[in-house]
């Protein structure tokens, strides 16, 4: 008998919430926009694919060796994605004050005849004098992060300081030939076959199953503004609740045979499947509509079981707090502003709205206390760590037993409005 | 009219936390099986208190409650299938409709399936909503409303209807038709006990009345014997006397 009331209670809250359009409206194209703008928006700022992807601009107006080797340097790494055709300095600078470029490397003209002249003059060879060091000017967009500006100057003085070694040890192979007149084989040019002796460095990941330690926008936004969306459902099931006390129709429930977890148990169901839905809806527009768009694709991992755990243990946590909310707000206005008001306070802490890695250490601590950090961190682990269902098991235990801290207080403060 | 007692009450008493004088203080009284039983008394007098002690909704502090012998407290789920409670204010779903307001309230009686649909077809008529059995509850006009609202205390059939102000702020034409249901429906042996501000719908509709002032029954019978005993024309008269032409709160 109670489970028919069971299945009338949650069939009756489906309605009103089918019914509820703006309601329904809110709580999935407000995570959609945020998906679709953050992803896209915070794309560069985050790593593709598991790298940053700096572009630039090269001026060779040189048209040597230099030129060619600094061209060819920054094109050989995955880092940087090289473009040659501006040929014109002052076009470049104003692309640059506009933001058209983000970083232009000026090789002046005879920069190679020089460079060869000073490496003679180094070794003694010749007596060419030179007041100073060639100079290869970097600009750089002023809006471009101080990390990200570092490490382009550093990478360009690294390439310099190759073709300096280079160009010093063909001198020096030279000098030695025509001192002891045995050919060493060091012709101008071919220094770079034998100089490496250390393999380029690559980032070492520590993920459980590999792939990247950190995610991508996409990676980054599609958990995070799920779980946001997910506990954003506060808001329609507080107030569902109180509109039920102000109607007077919980007082004609009271007055009725229906034990109160059939009640509790009504409302409940109906908004943990919306959140299943959103959850699903979301990873859907993740893996299929954003690189339709030109985002990356969602990348999902292989942990389809959790996935579904903390789904499920987000969604339980999401939905106590909605009625630990409901039942001790007195109106709808305090309802919507405390809950409404507080998820964006988790929101905020929890790296949903600002990635937990680019915060300050102690905001990092911070994040622990709200539940969509957990939640977010048990995607990630997923998502990004390859991790598997025993990866996410504290995560979601933290959020189950968020849920029943939140569903027992509420199960008491609704059995003493109830009785 | 019967003359078995179905609702008993001794010495019962209610104070809501951090109030300094008790809502009900030591109210006694009996109604007979198939009585209309009028509840009156000026606002905050302890009314509403009383009411929902009597349907289950609220724990009295100390005395007795009793309903067709069945003490109310040890047995509130068996009795809650025998009442059923008409609130003061509409208490329906808006974005329902009649029929799904009906069939919800119906299922948490207990009712389902064919018996469920019978009845959801009987309180249409009764309540002359037939027509709108598929139109959400928001676009009803507050005597709609009200007329929905009192079919919904009638779906399962109960022995006792407690109403609580049924009649608050509607037309007089839908006031006339709860006045005819209820008078049906009390006609067919059903127990009435309401509560009413209108002294004239309490004269015209009750058989039996006790007014209520602050938290004590101060009169009690029927309507005939008291207004004879208090040498009053009417109720309205009765009831002025007997609680003071002081505005309350």
């Amino acid at each position: 008998m109670n489970m028919h009331k069971l299945l009338a209670s949650i069939s009756k809250e489906a309605k009103i919430i089918i019914r509820d359009r703006e309601a329904l409206l809110l709580l999935f194209i407000m995570p959609l926009a945020f998906v679709l703008i953050m992803s896209l928006a915070m794309r560069d700022a985050f790593k593709e694919k598991g790298r940053v992807i700096f572009p630039i601009v090269i001026l060779d107006m040189d048209g040597g060796r230099v030129g060619r080797e600094i061209i060819n340097a920054f094109s050989n790494t995955k880092y940087f994605r090289v473009d040659t055709s501006p040929n014109n300095e002052e076009r470049v600078r104003e692309d640059i004050s506009r933001g058209n470029h983000k970083f232009a490397v000026i090789i002046p003209a005879e920069t190679t005849r020089k460079a060869v002249s000073r490496a003679k003059a180094q070794m003694g060879t010749t007596n060419y004098k030179q007041a100073g060091a060639l100079s290869i000017r970097l600009m750089a967009d002023p809006t471009i992060q101080a990390v990200h500006r570092s490490i382009v100057i550093s990478s360009l003085n690294r390439i310099l300081q190759g073709i300096e070694t280079k160009m010093l040890i063909e001198q020096f192979a030279a000098i030695a030939e025509e001192a002891t007149g045995i050919n060493i084989g060091i012709q101008q040019g071919e220094a770079a076959k034998i100089i490496r002796i250390f393999s380029e460095v690559t980032d070492e990941y520590t993920g459980s199953a590999g792939g990247n330690a950190m995610p991508t926008s996409v990676q980054q936004s599609v958990p995070a503004w799920s779980l946001f969306a997910m506990f954003f459902l506060v808001i329609p099931l507080s107030v569902a609740f109180i509109k039920e006390k102000q109607q007077g129709s919980l007082l004609r429930l009271k007055s009725m045979p229906v034990p109160a977890w059939v009640v509790l148990a009504g409302k409940m169901i109906p908004y943990f499947v919306i959140n299943q839905l959103q959850f699903v809806f979301m990873m859907l527009v993740g893996m299929y509509l954003l690189p339709f768009l030109g985002g990356d694709a969602l990348e999902i991992g292989n942990g389809p079981g959790g996935i579904a755990l903390l789904t499920i243990s987000a969604s339980s946590a999401a939905i106590g707090y909605g009625l630990l909310i409901a039942t001790f707000c007195k109106t709808s206005e305090q309802a919507t502003t405390l809950g409404g008001t507080s998820v964006i306070i988790f929101g905020a802490i929890g790296g949903i709205m600002v990635p937990k890695f680019v915060m300050p250490s102690f905001m990092q601590k911070l994040t622990v206390i709200s539940p969509m950090s957990w939640g977010l961190e048990g995607f990630i682990d997923i998502f990004v760590r390859g991790g598997n269902i025993n990866n996410v098991l504290p995560e979601a235990s933290m959020l189950f037993l968020f849920a029943t801290v939140c569903f027992s207080i509420a199960a008491l403060r609704f059995r003493f409005m109830f009785r | 009219m019967n003359s078995e007692i179905i609702i008993e009450v001794e010495g019962l008493y209610k104070t809501y936390p951090g109030a300094a004088q008790p809502a009900v203080h030591g109210i006694s009284l009996a109604i007979r099986r198939g009585g209309f039983f009028g509840l009156l008394g000026p606002n905050g007098a302890g009314k509403t208190t009383f009411l929902s002690m009597l349907t289950g909704l609220l724990k009295p502090d100390s005395g007795r409650m009793r309903i067709a012998g069945l003490d109310i407290i040890d047995n509130l789920n068996e009795i809650k299938h025998r009442l059923s409670f008409v609130p003061q204010d509409t208490a329906l779903y808006p974005t329902l409709t009649a029929g799904e307001n009906l069939a919800f309230f119906g299922s948490m009686q207990g009712l389902s399936g064919s018996s469920l649909r019978m009845r959801i077809e009987e309180c249409l008529n009764i309540s002359d909503l037939n027509n709108f059995a598929d139109s959400r509850v928001d676009t009803f006009s507050g005597g709609m409303k009200r007329r929905l609202s009192l079919v919904i205390g009638l779906v399962n059939k109960p022995d006792i209807l407690f109403l609580d102000e049924p009649t608050v702020g509607i037309d007089p034409q839908s006031r006339h038709f709860i006045y005819n249901t209820l008078r049906k429906m009390n006609a067919e042996g059903m127990t009435i006990i309401y509560t009413s501000h209108y002294m004239e719908e309490a004269e015209a509709l009750c058989d039996y009345i006790a007014i209520i002032d602050h938290g004590s029954v101060i009169a009690q019978g029927e309507i005939g014997h008291l207004l004879s005993q208090h040498g009053a024309a009417n109720l309205e008269q009765l009831f002025l006397a007997l609680t003071g032409t002081r505005i309350r709160e």
